[in-house]
């Protein structure tokens, strides 16, 4: 048996502490040479896009070499965020947020960092709605857009004019496949549908209500998914066939011959976007800022909408789009979330949505 | 004269010399930190923070208070309103985890009882078999089942093919099986139901039941049974009063431990129940995530889960001192 006395530990202490000295000096060199930003985006086939088209353009452009960082998606990353920051280690110096999870950093504080718009002209393409203004100044440039569409299983259902359909026990008795989050859309549908839309949202009582009508919803729903492979899964499988699903996913899936097919009906389909925001305590504000100049040019933009399968941030008339390849992403009317009712009233409408799905 | 007095006298006594820090000492001390660093404060960071307060539309902040605790058994809006929505989940978590674990334990141990009294070599091809398949992850298991329970790739498939689903319309158990949420108007469906979530867990913890139950079963005395069958007992008397009172205790730790396991099961009830039968487990996670970030809440019901399974333990401890005790 090997005996561990002081000596020998602190002498592998030292060559360890020397090997360590030996790989930072290696290290330095490499990171002064070259410009370089850590982006990042929700990772799978979204990422894997980012990485093979988009960010080779942008190094072309401007010699900034990306470094691409996965996150699951904008909600649970700022619980990532929340401790990787305040230790000090920063996993991105770009990260990508929906609105409400940035409003959400905003306020906690600490997380993002304000911006310098002047070195970002090119934001000028986007509507003012889509650079963020914090407490301390601006502090996100949108992304890319997305809908959540209704979706069908055209083989089985003609394909409803109106989300009201939904409720027809004739046509879909256990049958749909709908988000279990409170602040996946439904509510917001559903206001949309049956009530007065946003305003509805922004009382107790207009919770209740439209909890009242997704009450009556509920034996037409086979799934309440959690994660968004479950119901990819289910239209698939013929679990289900029907419910609220991405757009851009629906339309790949079709085009891969899936039996599902996404539409817009009367009321609309939820949109929602993401920005992009400088993590808090990176040193790479210029880099970042040449990153979303870059990311606002209808030109990019354009090619997300082709390479990925997001909504243009832009109008369609500053891009080269042509309408088949627009309508592959976008669509109108559209439904936005009411973010102001799910920030202020957060609690409330968890658990009262909560209690709404697990009544039997 | 003081103690004082008497403690300084005490080195004086003889006694091995003092070598400073020992190896077994200092590796002691080591572990012990491990185990601090790495097992006790977590703990209590999860009980502090379950005293924390939810910041509604951001994150959360250190604070001290009850409400979370309160917020378990009432509800947010308490006192104008009440809500066992929580302790409601905290009665599925234990419904699905009693269940599946006594499921687990009763199939297992036919199995484990024939197991024994195989060949050495046949046990031991056996014993590594099921070693392996521990090492499948609950994701897959369920994976597996969700494919295996599906309408075109499972069972309801094989139902329709077979004209199952067809003579079930006709004969008009269709209808029940719809009432009970085990059809939709086209085909029967197995998922969500209690049905698939007991089968997934109990499928899950099935391999821990036989290979915990394999060491008490295999040292059963033979003699004991063939002195009872020849006081002419018969196979059912044997098994009631010779074989099963011999491993209570077995069974007993058993049951308890894969209690205790499913207990914290998040994968088949997240995907195998309804929305009405959803646990503890996975309302935790639900909160702690970023669409919430009520880490406090989360917090709160982690640690009535651990208090109630807590005492679960100690009562089913309780029962088997007295069983001994007779």
């Amino acid at each position: 048996m090997t005996k561990m006395n002081r000596r020998t530990l602190l002498k592998t202490g030292a060559s360890l502490g020397s090997l360590a000295a030996a790989g930072s000096v290696i290290g330095t060199p490499l990171i002064a040479q070259s410009r370089s930003l850590k982006v990042g985006s929700y990772g799978g086939y979204f990422e894997n896009s980012f990485k093979e088209f988009v960010y080779p353009e942008f190094t072309a452009a401007t010699g900034i070499t990306v470094e691409s960082v996965t996150q699951p998606n904008s909600a649970d990353w700022l619980v990532t965020m929340q401790q990787a920051v305040p230790a000090g280690s920063i996993p991105t110096d770009i990260s990508l947020y929906g609105r409400d999870s940035m409003i959400k950093a905003s306020r906690i504080g600490g997380l993002i960092a304000p911006l310098d718009i002047s070195a970002i002209p090119k934001a000028e393409n986007l509507d003012s709605y889509f650079v963020f203004e914090g407490a301390d100044g601006p502090q996100g440039v949108g992304a890319m857009s997305w809908f959540s569409a209704m979706v069908v299983n055209p083989n089985e259902v003609d394909t409803p004019a109106s989300w009201a359909d939904f409720w027809d026990i004739e046509k879909f008795e256990a049958s749909l496949g709908l988000s279990n989050v409170h602040s996946s859309g439904l509510l917001d549908i559903t206001a949309a549908t049956f009530f007065d839309g946003e305003e509805t949202m922004m009382s107790n009582e207009g919770i209740l209500a439209i909890l009242d009508k997704i009450r009556e919803l509920k034996p037409n729903v086979t799934l309440w998914w959690n994660a968004e492979s479950q119901m990819e899964q289910g239209m698939k499988n013929g679990d289900v066939i029907g419910g609220q699903y991405y757009l851009d996913v629906a339309n790949l899936m079709a085009a891969d011959g899936f039996p599902i097919k996404a539409t817009f009906p009367k009321e609309g389909n939820l949109q929602d976007y993401g920005s992009w925001c400088l993590t808090a305590g990176s040193e790479k504000s210029s880099e970042a800022a040449e990153f979303m100049n870059f990311s606002s040019d209808p030109a990019t933009q354009a090619l997300m909408s082709r390479k990925i399968g997001t909504a243009p941030l832009v109008d369609k008339a500053m891009t080269d789009l042509t309408d088949e390849e627009f309508n592959f992403v976008s669509g109108s009317p559209s439904i936005k979330p009411a973010y102001e009712a799910y920030l202020d009233n957060e609690t409330f409408i968890k658990e009262s949505w909560d209690k709404m799905l697990a009544e039997s | 004269m003081t103690i004082a007095d008497d403690i300084k006298m005490a080195p004086a006594a003889p006694k091995t010399p003092a070598k400073g820090v020992t190896p077994k000492a200092a590796l002691y001390a080591v572990l012990s930190a491990v185990m601090a660093v790495f097992c006790i404060v977590p703990f209590i960071l999860v009980i502090v923070i379950s005293f924390g307060r939810k910041v509604d539309g951001a994150g959360w902040v250190w604070a001290f208070t009850f409400d979370n605790y309160q917020r378990f058994f009432v509800g947010i809006l308490w006192p104008d309103e009440v809500t066992f929505l929580y302790l409601q989940q905290l009665g599925y978590s234990f419904y699905f985890a009693i269940i599946a674990s006594v499921l687990a334990v009763l199939t297992a141990l036919p199995f484990t009882l024939l197991l024994t009294r195989l060949k050495r070599r046949t046990q031991a091809i056996w014993l590594v078999f099921i070693l392996a398949s521990l090492s499948m992850s609950e994701v897959f298991i369920v994976m597996g089942w969700d494919i295996l329970l599906s309408n075109n790739s499972g069972l309801p498939k094989l139902f329709q093919v077979t004209g199952l689903t067809q003579w079930l319309k006709d004969v008009g158990w269709f209808q029940i099986l719809r009432e009970m949420g085990l059809a939709n108007p086209r085909n029967v469906k197995f998922k969500p139901s209690e049905f698939a979530t007991i089968l997934t867990m109990s499928y899950l913890v099935w391999p821990y039941a036989v290979i915990l139950l394999y060491p008490a079963l295999s040292r059963l005395d033979p003699s004991l049974s063939e002195a009872a069958r020849t006081m002419g007992a018969g196979r059912w008397t044997i098994t009631r009063t010779v074989t099963l009172p011999s491993i209570r205790l077995p069974l007993m730790g058993t049951t308890l431990l894969l209690f205790v396991f499913l207990l914290g099961s998040y994968v088949s009830i997240s995907v195998f129940a309804t929305p009405d039968k959803q646990t503890t487990a996975v309302a935790i996670y639900s909160n702690i995530r970023g669409s919430n970030l009520d880490a406090p809440f989360g917090s709160a019901q982690a640690v009535i889960l651990l208090i109630s399974a807590s005492v679960c333990l100690y009562f089913g401890h309780l029962l088997n001192s007295k069983a001994e005790a007779r």
